[in-house]
Protein backbone atom coordinates (compact mmCIF):
# COMPACT_ATOMS: atom_id res chain seq x y z
CA UNK A 1 0.00 0.00 0.00
CA UNK A 2 3.00 2.28 0.27
CA UNK A 3 4.04 1.93 -2.80
CA UNK A 4 4.60 5.45 -4.24
CA UNK A 5 2.28 6.47 -7.27
CA UNK A 6 3.48 7.15 -10.60
CA UNK A 7 3.14 10.18 -12.25
CA UNK A 8 0.71 8.90 -14.74
CA UNK A 9 -1.13 7.05 -11.94
CA UNK A 10 -1.61 10.41 -10.23
CA UNK A 11 -2.93 11.78 -13.59
CA UNK A 12 -5.33 9.11 -13.85
CA UNK A 13 -6.54 9.76 -10.49
CA UNK A 14 -6.75 13.60 -10.62
CA UNK A 15 -8.82 12.99 -14.05
CA UNK A 16 -11.04 10.58 -12.39
CA UNK A 17 -12.19 12.71 -10.07
CA UNK A 18 -13.72 14.60 -12.26
CA UNK A 19 -16.75 13.93 -13.90
CA UNK A 20 -16.55 10.92 -16.64
CA UNK A 21 -17.97 11.70 -20.21
CA UNK A 22 -21.25 10.99 -20.73
CA UNK A 23 -20.10 9.14 -24.69
CA UNK A 24 -20.26 5.90 -25.59
CA UNK A 25 -16.31 4.87 -25.46
CA UNK A 26 -15.65 7.33 -21.97
CA UNK A 27 -12.35 5.27 -21.15
CA UNK A 28 -10.65 6.25 -24.81
CA UNK A 29 -11.90 9.81 -24.52
CA UNK A 30 -10.18 9.69 -21.07
CA UNK A 31 -7.37 7.69 -22.31
CA UNK A 32 -6.80 10.41 -25.31
CA UNK A 33 -6.68 13.42 -22.82
CA UNK A 34 -4.19 11.62 -21.03
CA UNK A 35 -2.62 10.83 -24.33
CA UNK A 36 -2.10 6.99 -23.62
CA UNK A 37 -3.93 3.62 -24.90
CA UNK A 38 -7.83 2.74 -23.74
CA UNK A 39 -6.14 -0.35 -22.68
CA UNK A 40 -3.32 1.03 -20.49
CA UNK A 41 -5.50 3.43 -18.73
CA UNK A 42 -8.45 0.31 -18.05
CA UNK A 43 -5.22 -1.64 -16.80
CA UNK A 44 -3.97 0.97 -14.33
CA UNK A 45 -7.77 1.95 -13.01
CA UNK A 46 -7.67 -1.44 -12.31
CA UNK A 47 -5.02 -2.16 -10.46
CA UNK A 48 -5.32 0.99 -8.82
CA UNK A 49 -8.98 -0.37 -7.40
CA UNK A 50 -6.86 -3.65 -6.46
CA UNK A 51 -4.89 -1.89 -4.40
CA UNK A 52 -7.32 0.10 -2.24
CA UNK A 53 -6.64 3.56 -4.04
CA UNK A 54 -10.25 3.81 -5.98
CA UNK A 55 -12.94 2.73 -3.89
CA UNK A 56 -15.45 3.00 -6.82
CA UNK A 57 -16.34 4.76 -9.97
CA UNK A 58 -20.03 5.95 -9.61
CA UNK A 59 -22.66 8.80 -10.06
CA UNK A 60 -23.12 10.48 -6.91
CA UNK A 61 -26.60 12.12 -6.90
CA UNK A 62 -28.18 14.73 -4.38
CA UNK A 63 -30.27 12.61 -2.47
CA UNK A 64 -32.86 15.48 -1.68
CA UNK A 65 -33.35 16.29 -5.13
CA UNK A 66 -33.93 12.49 -5.91
CA UNK A 67 -36.48 12.30 -3.33
CA UNK A 68 -34.50 10.86 -0.82
CA UNK A 69 -33.62 12.01 3.19
CA UNK A 70 -30.16 11.65 4.29
CA UNK A 71 -28.85 13.00 8.03
CA UNK A 72 -25.82 12.37 10.31
CA UNK A 73 -26.67 10.47 13.79
CA UNK A 74 -23.75 10.18 17.02
CA UNK A 75 -24.52 7.29 19.72
CA UNK A 76 -23.08 7.04 23.08
CA UNK A 77 -21.65 3.28 23.44
CA UNK A 78 -19.73 1.77 26.62
CA UNK A 79 -16.02 0.72 25.08
CA UNK A 80 -17.14 -2.64 25.66
CA UNK A 81 -20.05 -2.59 23.32
CA UNK A 82 -18.81 -0.48 20.56
CA UNK A 83 -18.38 -3.17 18.20
CA UNK A 84 -21.65 -4.68 18.70
CA UNK A 85 -23.12 -1.30 18.40
CA UNK A 86 -21.05 -0.38 14.82
CA UNK A 87 -22.43 -3.93 13.61
CA UNK A 88 -25.56 -2.96 14.84
CA UNK A 89 -25.61 0.18 12.75
CA UNK A 90 -24.14 -1.19 9.89
CA UNK A 91 -26.54 -4.01 9.02
CA UNK A 92 -29.42 -1.04 7.72
CA UNK A 93 -28.12 -0.76 4.06
CA UNK A 94 -29.81 2.87 4.53
CA UNK A 95 -26.52 3.69 6.38
CA UNK A 96 -23.35 4.79 4.12
CA UNK A 97 -20.64 5.57 6.92
CA UNK A 98 -20.08 4.90 10.33
CA UNK A 99 -16.93 5.56 12.19
CA UNK A 100 -16.04 5.56 15.77
CA UNK A 101 -14.52 8.70 17.05
CA UNK A 102 -12.85 9.66 20.29
CA UNK A 103 -15.42 11.17 22.01
CA UNK A 104 -18.46 10.92 24.31
CA UNK A 105 -20.35 10.48 21.03
CA UNK A 106 -18.22 7.53 20.24
CA UNK A 107 -19.81 6.12 17.06
CA UNK A 108 -21.06 8.26 14.34
CA UNK A 109 -23.10 7.42 10.99
CA UNK A 110 -25.23 8.72 7.88
CA UNK A 111 -28.05 7.74 6.88
CA UNK A 112 -29.72 8.28 3.57
CA UNK A 113 -33.11 6.51 3.16
CA UNK A 114 -36.03 6.59 0.92
CA UNK A 115 -38.24 8.40 3.56
CA UNK A 116 -38.20 10.34 6.70
CA UNK A 117 -40.06 8.21 8.14
CA UNK A 118 -37.57 5.43 7.36
CA UNK A 119 -34.55 7.49 9.21
CA UNK A 120 -36.82 7.96 12.26
CA UNK A 121 -37.42 4.51 12.33
CA UNK A 122 -34.15 3.12 12.06
CA UNK A 123 -33.20 6.25 14.68
CA UNK A 124 -36.10 4.51 17.28
CA UNK A 125 -34.71 1.13 16.97
CA UNK A 126 -31.09 1.65 17.87
CA UNK A 127 -32.40 3.97 21.02
CA UNK A 128 -34.17 0.90 22.12
CA UNK A 129 -31.28 -1.40 21.97
CA UNK A 130 -29.41 -2.19 24.90
CA UNK A 131 -26.06 -1.90 23.52
CA UNK A 132 -26.60 2.23 23.12
CA UNK A 133 -26.65 4.82 26.16
CA UNK A 134 -27.69 7.74 23.91
CA UNK A 135 -28.69 8.22 20.55
CA UNK A 136 -28.89 11.57 18.45
CA UNK A 137 -29.99 12.68 15.21
CA UNK A 138 -27.92 16.20 13.50
CA UNK A 139 -29.88 16.70 10.66
CA UNK A 140 -28.18 19.47 8.33
CA UNK A 141 -30.06 23.04 8.06
CA UNK A 142 -27.29 24.15 5.82
CA UNK A 143 -25.02 22.80 3.13
CA UNK A 144 -21.75 24.86 2.60
CA UNK A 145 -19.84 22.42 0.55
CA UNK A 146 -19.45 18.61 -1.03
CA UNK A 147 -16.22 18.39 -3.12
CA UNK A 148 -14.26 14.91 -2.23
CA UNK A 149 -12.07 15.51 -5.16
CA UNK A 150 -8.40 15.65 -3.63
CA UNK A 151 -5.38 16.40 -5.78
CA UNK A 152 -2.98 13.79 -5.54
CA UNK B 1 -41.27 12.48 -9.04
CA UNK B 2 -39.17 10.45 -10.57
CA UNK B 3 -39.97 7.92 -13.16
CA UNK B 4 -39.62 3.76 -12.64
CA UNK B 5 -37.01 4.36 -15.51
CA UNK B 6 -35.41 7.74 -13.53
CA UNK B 7 -35.41 5.07 -10.68
CA UNK B 8 -33.52 2.24 -12.43
CA UNK B 9 -31.19 4.20 -13.87
CA UNK B 10 -29.96 6.02 -10.56
CA UNK B 11 -29.60 2.83 -8.97
CA UNK B 12 -27.32 0.90 -12.05
CA UNK B 13 -24.91 4.09 -12.12
CA UNK B 14 -24.50 4.49 -8.48
CA UNK B 15 -22.86 1.33 -8.67
CA UNK B 16 -19.36 0.56 -9.80
CA UNK B 17 -18.85 1.38 -14.02
CA UNK B 18 -17.51 -1.31 -15.45
CA UNK B 19 -14.07 -0.98 -17.02
CA UNK B 20 -15.44 -2.13 -20.76
CA UNK B 21 -15.32 -0.25 -23.89
CA UNK B 22 -18.79 0.74 -23.88
CA UNK B 23 -19.78 0.60 -20.49
CA UNK B 24 -23.05 2.69 -20.82
CA UNK B 25 -24.25 0.43 -23.38
CA UNK B 26 -23.91 -2.39 -20.74
CA UNK B 27 -25.49 -0.32 -18.24
CA UNK B 28 -28.77 0.77 -21.15
CA UNK B 29 -28.96 -2.86 -21.77
CA UNK B 30 -29.96 -3.86 -18.05
CA UNK B 31 -32.65 -0.63 -18.38
CA UNK B 32 -33.90 -2.19 -21.43
CA UNK B 33 -33.38 1.76 -23.33
CA UNK B 34 -30.27 2.47 -26.16
CA UNK B 35 -27.21 3.68 -25.00
CA UNK B 36 -28.26 7.11 -26.78
CA UNK B 37 -31.33 7.57 -24.40
CA UNK B 38 -29.27 6.73 -21.36
CA UNK B 39 -26.50 9.35 -22.25
CA UNK B 40 -29.40 12.31 -22.66
CA UNK B 41 -30.55 11.21 -19.29
CA UNK B 42 -27.13 11.51 -17.75
CA UNK B 43 -26.58 14.42 -19.32
CA UNK B 44 -30.23 15.90 -18.00
CA UNK B 45 -29.42 14.84 -14.44
CA UNK B 46 -26.14 16.51 -14.51
CA UNK B 47 -27.62 19.66 -16.20
CA UNK B 48 -30.72 19.25 -13.24
CA UNK B 49 -28.01 19.27 -10.77
CA UNK B 50 -29.89 15.89 -9.77
CA UNK B 51 -26.71 14.56 -10.05
CA UNK B 52 -23.66 15.98 -8.69
CA UNK B 53 -20.82 14.26 -10.44
CA UNK B 54 -20.00 10.81 -12.02
CA UNK B 55 -16.05 10.01 -11.12
CA UNK B 56 -13.33 8.14 -8.85
CA UNK B 57 -14.03 7.67 -5.27
CA UNK B 58 -10.78 7.70 -3.73
CA UNK B 59 -9.75 6.08 -0.67
CA UNK B 60 -8.06 8.64 0.71
CA UNK B 61 -6.25 6.91 3.14
CA UNK B 62 -4.28 5.15 0.18
CA UNK B 63 -4.38 7.97 -1.95
CA UNK B 64 -1.81 9.50 0.46
CA UNK B 65 -4.50 12.03 3.05
CA UNK B 66 -3.84 9.10 5.49
CA UNK B 67 -5.60 11.39 7.62
CA UNK B 68 -9.08 12.99 8.40
CA UNK B 69 -11.20 14.87 11.24
CA UNK B 70 -14.83 15.89 11.74
CA UNK B 71 -14.38 19.23 13.67
CA UNK B 72 -17.07 20.94 14.93
CA UNK B 73 -17.71 24.65 15.80
CA UNK B 74 -20.45 26.06 18.13
CA UNK B 75 -21.21 29.29 16.54
CA UNK B 76 -24.33 31.77 16.92
CA UNK B 77 -26.82 31.12 15.00
CA UNK B 78 -26.63 34.78 13.14
CA UNK B 79 -23.31 33.99 12.39
CA UNK B 80 -23.56 30.83 11.15
CA UNK B 81 -23.95 31.39 7.91
CA UNK B 82 -20.89 33.74 7.12
CA UNK B 83 -19.06 31.51 8.93
CA UNK B 84 -19.83 27.82 7.04
CA UNK B 85 -19.22 30.34 3.88
CA UNK B 86 -15.67 30.67 4.92
CA UNK B 87 -14.92 26.81 6.44
CA UNK B 88 -16.04 26.08 3.02
CA UNK B 89 -13.28 27.79 1.00
CA UNK B 90 -10.89 26.12 2.57
CA UNK B 91 -9.35 23.29 0.21
CA UNK B 92 -8.23 20.80 2.69
CA UNK B 93 -12.38 20.60 3.61
CA UNK B 94 -14.14 18.50 1.61
CA UNK B 95 -17.54 19.08 3.38
CA UNK B 96 -19.20 21.45 4.94
CA UNK B 97 -22.09 21.64 7.11
CA UNK B 98 -24.77 23.77 9.43
CA UNK B 99 -26.65 21.15 11.56
CA UNK B 100 -29.25 21.48 14.35
CA UNK B 101 -28.37 21.47 18.08
CA UNK B 102 -29.00 18.62 20.82
CA UNK B 103 -29.52 19.65 24.14
CA UNK B 104 -25.74 17.83 25.16
CA UNK B 105 -24.23 18.72 21.78
CA UNK B 106 -23.61 22.59 21.07
CA UNK B 107 -21.70 22.51 17.61
CA UNK B 108 -23.76 23.61 14.97
CA UNK B 109 -21.12 23.57 12.22
CA UNK B 110 -19.44 20.58 10.85
CA UNK B 111 -16.40 19.95 8.53
CA UNK B 112 -14.56 17.24 7.24
CA UNK B 113 -10.90 18.12 7.20
CA UNK B 114 -8.07 16.41 5.43
CA UNK B 115 -4.75 15.90 5.84
CA UNK B 116 -1.25 14.15 5.30
CA UNK B 117 -0.71 14.10 8.83
CA UNK B 118 -2.98 14.25 12.13
CA UNK B 119 -0.93 17.59 12.92
CA UNK B 120 -1.70 19.15 9.81
CA UNK B 121 -5.53 19.14 11.22
CA UNK B 122 -5.20 19.94 14.37
CA UNK B 123 -3.49 23.25 12.38
CA UNK B 124 -6.09 23.12 9.46
CA UNK B 125 -8.60 23.29 12.75
CA UNK B 126 -7.03 25.83 14.75
CA UNK B 127 -6.53 27.97 11.63
CA UNK B 128 -10.13 28.21 10.18
CA UNK B 129 -11.02 28.80 14.32
CA UNK B 130 -9.02 32.11 13.72
CA UNK B 131 -10.28 32.67 10.60
CA UNK B 132 -14.39 32.54 11.60
CA UNK B 133 -13.55 34.20 15.18
CA UNK B 134 -15.00 31.29 17.32
CA UNK B 135 -12.92 29.24 18.99
CA UNK B 136 -14.87 26.85 20.65
CA UNK B 137 -13.85 23.82 18.31
CA UNK B 138 -13.76 20.08 18.47
CA UNK B 139 -11.96 17.98 16.57
CA UNK B 140 -13.08 13.89 16.30
CA UNK B 141 -10.57 11.75 14.56
CA UNK B 142 -11.98 8.69 13.43
CA UNK B 143 -10.30 5.68 15.45
CA UNK B 144 -11.70 2.83 12.68
CA UNK B 145 -14.09 3.33 9.77
CA UNK B 146 -16.74 0.47 10.26
CA UNK B 147 -18.68 1.41 6.54
CA UNK B 148 -18.32 3.25 3.95
CA UNK B 149 -20.15 2.98 0.70
CA UNK B 150 -22.44 4.65 -1.85
CA UNK B 151 -26.03 5.13 -1.51
CA UNK B 152 -27.61 2.36 -2.30
CA UNK B 153 -30.77 3.50 -4.84
CA UNK B 154 -32.90 0.28 -5.37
Amino acid sequence: MNRALTALDKRILNRLQQDIPFTAEPWKKIAGELNIQEARLLNRIAILKKRGIIRRIAAVFNPRKVGFVSTLAAAKVAPENIEAAARAVNKYPEVTHNYKRQEEYNLWFALVAPSRKKITLIINRLKKNKKFKKVIELPAVRLFKIDVSLKV
Amino acid sequence: MLSPLDKKIISLVSKDMLLSSRPFKVMAGKAGISEDKLLARLKSYKKSGMMRKFSAVLHHINAGFKHNAMCVWNVPEKSALNAGRIIAAFDYVSHCYQRKRRADWKYNLYAMVHGKTRAECIKAAKKISGKIGFPDCKILFSSKEYKKTGVKYG
